[in-house]
Order: structure tokens, then C-alpha cells, then sequence
């Protein structure tokens, strides 16, 4: 599949770092990637299900383009909520809604995190896609 | 030869590191003579148990009962129950012995409890009206006596949990069962994290019921136990039904075994009960007094060390306690630590540990908790303390 440019450039950044630590230590860099959404907005519409940890995630469209606002309690959650910021905010909603899961195994980061933070990141990523579909 | 010697697993390296386990109370490691005692029974002995005649059933046989021999002489206990863990035994507890005999009573239970220590009580007393009352947590992390005592009267069972996994308080059984006695409710011990650590004389104590299991004490997963008086033995009504605990079936009915086979029906944990046995004589050699000193003092250390670096530290580790330290830094994420230590070989449990109500007492939703084991050493706390304070110059 193709990937927006800066995802894809993100996409070999990952490659490139063999080194676990490493890993974590760019994704925790990447949680300053986020439009934050304030804690006080933070609500049971927001929450994102199957995180050990706080997450909350909101949706919206500007111009047919969409705008993702997240935060999570935990830096590498919100690490993983730059990632998806990356990818698709500021994108056309196709361009957006045509992603799938697979790039985050691309970049090697479902390898790097335990299984409970990669569903995590899978109930991110259909929160987002849900939502998505209901801005529309 | 050192301890860690006599565990496979400890040589091995995780994320480049030498792999430092502290995550024990979770589950323990299994020294070589436990896995190679499952892997002679598989090699050699394999048959089912019980019934059959031949050589291998009897050996079979043999070995599955010498696992229940060897826990009633360890605990001192009349009666042992396999089971698959200390919830299937708690659960066990439950429908066996608490459905028929409890009949809407009242059962204490305390804050500290594990939830296969408060499920099971909690979907008894949804089926048949018994009122659960809970013992509080005071702030200094013991239980309420006196609000243990005000609680007591007309209450058929006490369930306390006899040390903490995510304090390592240990309570004060031995005044809990007593006060339970004089008020004629029996009382049912959680021991999952009590038996690794400490010698335990359930006819000495007077506990009726008692659960644990194998895995905490370097034994294999899938197998524990619920220890029981004669007397309470003798009131249980059988919970599950099926082959080997039947003494007769006919199309009209059935007709039950009177001993432990009555609640141990289908084909039981044979590798398992085997490999707790070797696990048991294993402990058996070490001075689990000595041991327990020894990992008392590292779990005080590694408390005082993180203290001096500004994590709040939820533990006592007071004389009879067990090694376990949770923690939490004041921004950094548990979830983040966990991580964070595993990429550098260190493996400790986070979140809530299967303790909610405890941990909504003291106001979190989780902590990171390192807890150490015999084959744990000044070594690895040292270690453990130099990547924490690693991770927090570079993230916190």
C-alpha cells in the first residue's frame, strides 16, 4: 500500500532502529506529535477501550479534512496517538479512512510494545475509524 | 552451587540483557529438577490414574498421590483437594462447602482480598442473598481490627487473604481466626502468596479451609490446591460431577468416593502434581526462614531507594511481610516503567494486580511491582535500581 509521505518517511525512521530501547524512546518523542485534547474534554465518548492506561481520542472534519485531537496518561500511548497523528490528520478523510492497521506492523511497533498496548493500538485505530465514519 | 544454578531460565537474555525476574509473586521460575520430573513422567511413566492396572497407571498413580501426601505433611493440613489454582479452589470453597452450608449468612471479606477471593463470594451471595461484609483498609496498610470485630457476629465465614500481593502485608491471621472461632464462622485462608514465603501449620493456626497454588512456589501453572479440616471436609457436598469421583452410577443415580477423589472429577493434573511435588521437596532443602530474611532485607532496600528517588512506595515490610514493593512515580506512567524495563531485561508487573478494591482505597488504578524469590539477589536489586534511575534521567 502507499502511504502519505511523512507516515511513509516515519515508516523507514522505524526500520532503521533494530534496538528495542531505541524504539520505545522514539515513539515516547513522537507523544508531543498529538493535538492535545484537554483532560477536561476527556469523556466516555472520548475513552479508548482495551488501554491499561488512560487514552482518550476525538474526531473531527475541517474542510473534508480530518483533525485528530488525543492524550493519553501514559507517554508511550500517547507516543502511539503521534504515530496515528502523523498518518492521518490533516489528510483527506478517503486518504484516511483507506488506512489499515498493517503500517504500524510495517514500522515494527506491535513488535516493540506488549500485547495489551498493540490492542491498545488496534482499539485506537477503530475508535478512530469509527468516529471517522460518523463525522462524515 | 548458587540457587540461581538450579534455574534454566535465568541464563537466558531478554532484549540483550541479563534477564531479571521480579516479577514473582505473579508467578515464580521452575528450577530444572521440577521440569525434568514432568519430562521423566511424560518419557516414562504417562497413563491415567486410578483405575487402571498396569504398571504405568500404578506408577502414575503413585506420583499423583505423593503430591497430596507431601502438601498435607508441608501444611499440616487433614484433607487436600487438587484443583487448578487457588481460584478453582476459592470457587471450589464456594459451591462445595459455602452453598449448602452458609444459607444466607454473612460472610467477611476484606479490602485486601484478590478478586478469586471476592468473585466467587460475591456470585454466591447474588444467588442465594448472603450480605458480604468487608473488613477496611487503614491508612497505614493493615486491616481494621476493631471493624473486623464489629463485623463478625452472625457471620458464617471469614475470607482473608493471608498476605497481601500488592502490599506483602502479611495479616494478623492468627487473631482473625481466632476472633472468627469464638463467633462459630469458619475461615477460609487465601495462602497463593503466604505459602511461597513462609512454613504455614494450618491445624496449628485452626484455618478450616485454605487455598494456594503450585506456580508461585516454583511448581508448574495449572495446579494448586484447597486444603480443608476433617469437619468441613465432612460437610461438603460434591460441585462438580463426572468419572473418578463417582463410586457407582446407575440410569437411577449416582453414589459418590469419600475421600478427596469426590471433588477431583475427570482425568486430574498428573504431569503437574508431579512436578509440585519435586517443587515441594526442592523448597524443602532450602531454609525458607534464611530465605525469607534475606529477601526482606533487599525488598527494604530496593523501598528505601526508591523512596530517596520520589516514588511513593505502598508496603510496610514489616518482619512477617513479604518481599513485594509496588511503586508508582509521580508522572511517569506504570505502564511506561513496565516497558521501559523490559527493554532492558527487567521484568515487573504492573496495573491494578487483580486487587481493584484495594487499590481504589488508596486512591490509583495501578503501581509497578518488582517482587523477589530465592533465586533473587542484592545483585539484581542493585541492577534493577541502576536502569530505574537510567529511565528516569531520560524520561521523567
Amino acid at each position: 500500500m502507499t502511504y502519505p509521505e511523512q507516515l511513509s518517511e516515519l515508516i523507514e525512521d522505524f526500520k532503521s532502529i533494530d534496538d528495542r530501547m531505541e524504539r520505545l524512546e522514539y515513539v515516547f518523542d513522537l507523544a508531543s506529535e498529538v493535538n492535545e485534547l484537554p483532560t477536561s474534554e476527556w469523556d466516555d465518548s472520548t475513552r479508548i477501550t482495551g488501554c491499561q492506561s488512560e487514552a482518550h481520542v476525538r474526531v473531527d472534519l475541517e474542510d473534508k479534512n480530518v483533525r485528530l485531537y488525543s492524550g493519553a496518561d501514559s507517554k508511550l500511548v500517547q507516543g502511539l496517538m503521534g504515530i496515528l497523528t502523523i498518518a492521518i490528520d490533516q489528510q483527506p478523510i478517503e486518504t484516511a479512512q483507506a488506512l489499515t492497521p498493517d503500517f504500524a506492523v510495517e514500522m515494527g511497533i506491535l513488535n516493540s510494545l506488549s500485547p495489551s498496548r498493540s490492542n491498545g493500538f488496534r482499539n485506537m485505530f477503530d475508535k478512530v475509524m469509527n468516529d471517522l465514519s460518523g463525522v462524515e | 552451587m548458587a540457587i540461581q544454578d538450579d534455574f534454566p531460565i535465568l541464563q537466558r537474555l531478554v532484549n540483550g540483557h541479563r534477564l531479571i525476574y521480579l516479577d514473582n509473586a505473579a508467578t515464580t521460575q521452575k528450577p530444572a529438577v521440577v521440569i525434568d520430573a514432568m519430562n521423566d513422567y511424560y518419557t516414562k511413566h504417562n497413563a491415567n490414574v486410578h483405575r487402571a492396572v498396569h504398571t504405568l497407571a500404578g506408577e502414575a498413580t503413585d506420583g499423583y498421590e505423593a503430591c497430596r501426601t507431601s502438601l498435607k505433611s508441608w501444611f499440616n493440613a487433614e484433607r487436600c483437594i487438587l484443583t487448578s489454582g487457588t481460584t478453582e479452589a476459592i470457587n471450589l470453597a464456594a459451591h462445595a462447602w459455602g452453598h449448602p452450608q452458609l444459607k444466607g449468612r454473612a460472610i467477611v471479606l476484606t479490602e485486601m482480598e484478590h478478586h478469586s477471593d471476592i468473585v466467587p463470594w460475591q456470585m454466591l451471595a447474588e444467588a442465594f442473598g448472603n450480605e458480604l461484609r468487608y473488613v477496611p483498609v487503614k491508612d497505614d496498610l493493615t486491616l481494621d481490627m476493631e471493624a473486623y470485630e464489629a463485623s463478625i457476629e452472625g457471620a458464617g465465614l471469614v475470607c482473608v487473604v493471608h498476605t497481601s500481593n500488592v502490599l506483602g502485608v502479611r495479616n494478623p491471621i492468627e487473631d482473625i481466626i481466632r476472633i472468627a472461632n469464638e463467633n462459630g464462622a469458619r475461615v477460609l485462608l487465601d495462602a497463593a502468596q503466604g505459602a511461597p514465603h513462609c512454613q504455614i501449620n494450618m491445624a496449628e493456626l485452626g484455618a478450616d479451609m485454605m487455598a494456594l497454588s503450585a506456580h508461585k512456589m516454583c511448581g508448574p501453572t495449572g495446579i494448586g490446591c484447597l486444603l480443608v479440616n476433617e469437619e468441613t471436609f465432612q460437610e461438603m457436598k460434591p460441585f462438580m460431577g463426572g468419572g473418578d469421583m463417582i463410586e457407582t452410577v446407575t440410569l437411577e443415580g449416582s453414589t459418590y468416593q469419600t475421600n478427596e477423589h469426590r471433588f477431583e472429577a475427570g482425568t486430574p493434573r498428573i504431569a503437574e502434581a508431579i512436578g509440585w511435588k519435586s517443587a515441594l521437596d526442592y523448597l524443602g532443602k532450602l531454609d525458607l526462614d534464611e530465605q525469607h530474611q534475606r529477601l526482606l532485607e533487599i525488598a527494604r532496600y530496593v523501598a528505601d531507594e526508591l523512596r530517596s528517588l520520589g516514588m511513593t512506595v505502598y508496603g510496610r515490610h514489616d518482619d512477617n511481610d513479604s518481599s513485594v514493593v509496588s511503586f508508582l512515580h509521580p508522572t511517569l506512567h506504570s505502564e511506561d516503567f513496565a516497558h521501559l524495563l523490559d527493554a532492558r531485561g527487567v521484568a515487573v508487573r504492573t496495573g491494578h494486580h487483580c486487587a481493584q478494591p484495594l487499590l481504589n482505597r488508596l486512591g490509583i488504578s495501578g503501581t509497578v511491582r518488582a517482587s523477589f524469590y530465592i533465586y533473587n539477589t542484592m545483585e539484581d536489586a542493585e541492577e534493577f535500581l541502576t536502569h530505574l534511575r537510567d529511565i528516569l534521567e531520560r524520561f521523567a
